[in-house]
């Protein structure tokens, strides 16, 4: 079948639709640069998680397929601590892991039709000394990627939805915005896209909205304050002043 | 990729496995005093500074007590090549660990991986290059009861757990009498010890052991040099900043 070039720009075609339509039923996942430092933040059912840390001043979210969010995160860890010992940690970027360790493989992956893609939308965060410095990156299941600048960025399976949300979000968070209320801002925009609801005229949250019926919210942060090497930690947003 | 949370086996074959061991070498300890013993607070290990290499001093400022991750610290003892080394991949063997499989490693698994590299040590060991003999401390996170524990090992990797004391290196011979002594007739025994008294006994201990071992130095509190001393509790590792030492030292004095 590959013989024929046509034949294999149509089994790419075909296989772009099926991996989309399966990822239509995942929920969006979050990050944004606050001065505080990198808030990630998803949404789950019980014990599932979608928001991990990779390395010291790394963190990665995603959605799709399970078995395949875990390869994408355990092809991350690996290859960042074999960097930081094989280096030193400071030379562990985001920027290099994506171009040697993830997007060839998953680029490959999606183009050799006979062996299974990997099916899994994903962000992933760098923390830096300022927000400014922070590095944000979407990785899409072919490979593709980009660096997000605007310091807001979200990862779902609808391309022209996530946008939509993506400038909801920047419009709706304020400067001096707290991390709780931050999150209900994106929990609110978690809330439109899984709803279907339009953006336009969408009011923020007047009464912070840090829970979701019958799910799991799951925050965390790369922490700016944090003195060890480790910045990575899990949130209580309940706990934190509002 | 193996997923199975096993650093050590994304690493190519340890170099020091490929030297041939020769006849008859002993091992030979190197230079340096270290030590670890409970306190009322918790466990707390200590170090002197001097690295030496024969009968020369190539360093007074070595820090021998290495952070492992956020509860376990090994103190080291012997050739600070093997053991640097050693730091650095348990580093990295515990924070992979925990990463990957989102859980800490079990404070067991900890002190066989260190177990585990003295043992691929062996061939260096023997040929008298590379001995290293660690002391260990950690807590078992998992376990809301549990209290630090002290590990200490021999150079080829077997493992000690320590009630009380443990100690290693050339000054480690008067070290581990004071401790016996004052164990069995001390008042306050160093387990009953506040920190106070805690951190003015192991530097009078690393000055004592500096008086009979050359090669153990770098602890002079008259001029504002103290020993690296680090307390593992509960919440974690504390390293005393010279001038909580320098508090002590001088409340002691007067």
């Amino acid at each position: 079948m590959t013989e024929e070039p046509y034949r294999w720009l149509e089994a790419i075609s075909n296989r772009r639709e099926y991996v989309r339509e399966q990822l239509k039923g995942g929920t969006p996942v979050f990050a944004l640069s606050r001065p505080e430092g990198i808030l990630l933040l998803g949404v789950g059912q019980g014990q599932q998680s979608k928001v991990f840390e990779i390395y010291d001043r790394h963190a990665f979210a995603a959605l799709g397929h399970p078995v395949d969010i875990e390869k994408l995160r355990q092809s991350a860890i690996e290859a960042a601590h074999l960097e930081g010992f094989n280096r030193s940690p400071a030379d562990v970027t985001l920027r290099r892991l994506i171009s040697f360790a993830l997007s060839t493989s998953l680029k490959n992956a999606f183009e050799q039709i006979y062996a299974p893609p990997i099916m899994a939308e994903a962000l992933f965060a760098e923390l830096g000394e300022t927000p400014a410095q922070d590095v944000l990156v979407r990785l899409h299941y072919d490979g593709n990627h980009h660096y997000e600048t605007s310091g807001v960025l979200l990862a779902f399976g609808h391309p022209q939805r996530e946008e939509e949300a993506a400038a909801w979000i920047r419009q709706t968070v304020k400067p001096d915005d707290t991390l709780p209320r931050t999150a209900s801002v994106c929990l609110a925009a978690w809330t439109a896209l899984m709803g279907e609801k339009p953006f336009a005229g969408l009011p923020a949250p007047v009464e912070p909205l840090l829970q979701i019926e019958g799910r799991t919210v799951e925050a965390a942060l790369l922490d700016r304050k944090l003195t060890g090497r480790v910045h990575y930690r899990r949130l209580d947003l309940a706990a934190l002043p509002r | 990729m193996n997923g199975n949370g096993d650093f050590l086996a994304l690493l190519p074959p340890s170099p020091f496995a490929r030297l041939s061991a020769a006849d008859g070498a002993p091992p030979a300890l190197q230079a340096t005093t270290v030590f670890a013993f409970h306190c009322a607070e918790g466990v707390l290990i200590a170090g002197d500074h001097r690295a030496t290499s024969g009968n020369l001093v190539f360093s007074d400022k070595t820090e021998k007590i290495l952070e492992l991750d956020s509860h376990s610290l090994m103190a080291i003892a012997g050739v600070p090549a093997t053991a640097f080394e050693m730091a650095r991949t348990l580093q990295t063997t515990f924070e992979f660990y925990r990463r990957s499989q989102l859980q800490p490693m079990s404070l067991a698994a900890k002190v066989r991986a260190l177990s585990r590299l003295l043992h691929d040590n062996l061939p260096a060991t023997l040929q008298g290059v590379g001995t290293v003999a660690p002391i260990f401390a950690g807590l078992e996170l998992a376990d809301p009861n549990a209290r630090p524990v002290i590990y200490f090992y021999d150079p080829l990797g077997a493992t000690f757990e320590a009630t009380a004391h443990a100690a290693s290196g050339s000054g480690s011979t008067s070290i581990k009498s004071v401790l016996h002594y004052l164990e069995n007739w001390g008042h306050p025994r160093p387990q009953e010890m506040s920190l106070e008294q805690a951190t003015n006994l192991a530097n009078r201990l690393l000055m004592t052991a500096a008086e009979f071992d050359t090669a153990t130095g770098g602890v002079r509190p008259e001029k504002g040099l103290f020993a690296t001393i680090k307390l593992l509790t509960r919440e974690g590792i504390r390293t005393l900043p010279p001038e909580e030492h320098e508090t002590y030292w001088d409340q002691a004095k007067s």
